[in-house]
């Protein structure tokens, strides 16, 4: 388990289940998954209809970003009225599904990436406006151009966790996305910075064609005269780790692919963190039990020995 | 006698006469016998902690390989006090040293020897009392404090490169997607 | 008087009878030599070096010896320290072995092994920042240089390496020949250099 999945494991195996054909069931679930996303899985009315909602932090920012359109175009007729308490709901009918067992398999694979869907609106967003830019650029030398080409788009934020956010902005050549992450352990943060600086050189060393990575704790320029960045950086627990996707990765058919990929960074990156720092525990509970064998070696031996009496009974000292 | 896995040479040249005069002083300074307290009555206390009767405090000895690695060895009548600062290149190493000599000291109960706070400027400290020298072989003691400082070393280096060939990989292994 | 925290205060202080006030004086012996500065010691310095240059490095080694500055004052101390240091660096490695035989065979050679090995001791306290109380606290989590990029990485290989293995290779030899009684005999002794 290197790589994280991009989709939800939990509402995939249900529905698996649901779809094959099994008896209908009523269902109850609250599932989580990262960055406080909440899924609710239920049947309100019959046995058959099964509702899943989403809840996430920063639903209102993913609207203004076109979340709704690519909702649309992922459930369309699924979409039904929004639960109370969660941002975005799906109804699936038993009895209404679609007839081939790919088809079901697809449905289901679209529904447990629902999140994933959710938040790649504003990526796609992101990708438009860079095609658009890049042509309209193409029209012009690069002395010539006029500003707003230059500049690039407006930067999308998105606030995602409590503190933490990501901040998306295209230009004609390139989009930038921006992860700001919080350690609040100082040892997370100085393992955070091995483990970066690989992301660096693995460009210059193995993968020459990967996104360029750049890591810092104040807020790049980007993100300056932005509201909300930065302001809890001031003890150094804020990182800003810059991604910049080229026109490579930009591409029609790397699309999909790149964009589900880097919303997993942020998890990813904590998890290897937390990971590294509990093997490196175990390793130091092991060592210590080394050294106490070690230590142990300087208690002389006890030698029970067998003590008789005169007549040849033996006997045990007390204590 | 020891091998460690730093860059060789200029590591490992004064590595053994370091352990040496540690061996030797330490063999020095173990020489301990029961000595009730002089100030309070019915009291036996480790006179190098308590500090209350000067005349049983001996001149302390200090063994350094360089400013970062030495040793301190603080000797009284009934009690010596070990410290040692462990090698700290760089800001991984230092937080490494650190969570390691901390998770040492929480399990000071199981070490006997091992203080529980260490010495102001060193990383680690080690309390061995006459009882100990009496329960113990003082020989084996002190290889384990050689042994102790060796397995360090190596145990923050080895922790180190895990943690870089950790890094390395997991980085790779994101990016390549994007290949 | 308000300011004082008398709750913290060592009573045991004011006692002159009281175990804290040890007269640690009296463990002196009574033939110490006469109290000396440092302007003593840097004079005695110049003979030393004299004689090192002149390639007479066991005379050097023997006077800086002799002449350690028993019941000198702090100063006197610290530069007579540099001067045994200095003999003890220009004294090529391979000599090492035969100067100290040379040395211990002399009339009162046992006692001048004894200095030397204090000597030895006290090199390396000071070349490594005092017992403790000089140099930053390892434990301080001090270095918070944040999260970024550009690395302050300037722990670097301790300092004053050189001189330690100089100082380590000296001891280990004297070991050899005095045994730990040597060494034993540093820690007990009142007359430090």
């Amino acid at each position: 388990m290197l790589l994280l999945d991009y989709q939800n494991v939990l509402i995939q195996s249900i529905l698996t289940e649901r779809f094959s054909g099994a008896p209908p069931q009523t269902i109850d679930q609250v599932v989580s998954d990262f960055d406080g996303v909440i899924f609710h899985i239920s049947t309100p009315t019959t046995k058959t209809e099964i509702l899943i909602s989403l809840s996430i932090k920063c639903f209102r920012e993913l609207v203004q970003y076109g979340a709704e359109a690519v909702l649309q175009r992922e459930y369309g007729s699924y979409i039904t009225a929004t639960e109370a308490g969660y941002d975005f709901s799906i109804l699936v009918d038993l009895e209404n599904l679609p007839p081939s067992p790919e088809e079901r398999e697809e449905l289901v694979r679209r529904i447990s990436l629902l999140k994933r869907n959710v938040m790649a609106a504003p990526f796609e967003k992101a990708y438009d406006e860079f095609s658009q830019l890049s042509a309209e650029a193409a029209k012009y030398t690069s002395e010539s151009a006029p500003q707003g080409i230059a500049e690039g788009g407006e930067v999308m934020s998105i606030h995602y966790r409590e503190e933490e956010a990501i901040y998306i902005k295209a230009s004609f050549d390139r989009v930038t996305v921006i992860f700001s992450t919080m350690f609040i352990d100082a040892v997370d943060r100085i393992f955070a910075k091995v483990f970066l600086q690989e992301f660096v050189d693995a460009r210059r060393r193995a993968i020459q064609n990967a996104p360029q990575v750049l890591f810092r704790s104040d807020p790049p320029l980007e993100l300056q005269g932005l509201k909300g960045v930065g302001k809890t950086g001031e003890k150094g627990e804020m990182g800003f780790i810059t991604f910049v996707l080229f026109p490579r990765h930009l591409t029609l058919q790397q699309r999909d692919e790149v964009i589900s990929h880097i919303q997993t960074f942020r998890d990813y990156f904590h998890y290897h963190i937390k990971a590294s720092k509990a093997y490196i525990h175990s390793r130091m509970r092991r060592r210590t039990a080394d050294f106490l064998q070690v230590l142990n070696r300087a208690r002389p031996e006890t030698e029970e020995r067998e003590r008789k009496t005169a007549s040849g009974r033996t006997f045990r000292v007390q204590g | 006698m020891v091998c460690l896995a730093i860059p060789p040479g200029f590591e490992s040249q004064s590595l053994r006469p370091y352990l040496q005069c540690v061996r030797s002083s330490l063999t020095a300074a173990l020489s301990l016998s029961n000595f009730a307290s002089q100030v309070a009555e019915r009291h036996n206390v480790p006179e190098i902690e308590a500090a209350s009767s000067p005349e049983v405090l001996l001149n302390p000895l200090t063994v350094a390989r360089n400013e970062n690695e030495k040793v301190l060895i603080e000797p009284s009548i009934n009690s010596v006090r070990v410290s040692i600062r462990i090698k700290q290149a760089d800001e991984i190493e230092h937080i490494l040293v650190h969570k390691f000599t901390r998770f040492l000291t929480q399990r000071a109960e199981s070490f006997f020897i091992l203080r529980r706070k260490p010495v102001k400027g060193y990383d680690i400290s080690f309390l061995i009392t006459n009882t100990h020298t009496e329960e113990m072989l003082k020989h084996k003691l002190v290889d384990f404090i050689i042994q102790f400082m060796e397995e360090v070393d190596k145990e923050i280096s080895e922790m180190k490169l895990f943690l870089n060939a950790r890094a390395r990989f997991v980085a790779e292994s994101f990016l390549i997607p994007f290949d | 008087m308000a300011n004082i925290n008398w709750r913290t205060l060592n009573v045991d202080a004011y006692d002159p009878d009281s175990e804290v006030n040890f007269p640690l004086t009296t463990l002196l012996p009574a033939n110490l030599p006469a109290p000396s500065n440092a302007a003593e010691s840097a004079q005695i310095g110049q003979q030393v070096r004299q004689l090192l240059r002149a390639g007479d490095s066991l005379g050097a080694l023997q006077s800086a010896l002799e002449t350690a500055p028993l019941a000198g004052d702090e100063a006197a101390k610290q530069v007579h320290l540099a001067t045994v240091l200095e003999v003890l660096q220009g004294i090529r490695h391979s000599e090492v072995s035969r100067i100290l035989s040379e040395l211990l065979k002399q009339p009162g050679g046992t006692a001048l092994g004894d200095t030397l090995m204090k000597y030895l001791y006290k090199g390396m306290a000071s070349g490594a920042g005092g017992s403790g109380s000089k140099g930053l606290s390892p434990q301080a989590t001090g270095a918070s240089t944040g999260f970024s990029q550009i690395q302050g990485r300037n722990f670097g290989e301790g300092s004053g390496g050189q001189v330690m293995s100089v100082l380590l290779s000296w001891h280990e030899k004297l070991t050899e020949v005095v045994g730990v009684g040597g060494i034993v005999r540093v820690m007990s002794d009142r007359r430090t250099v």
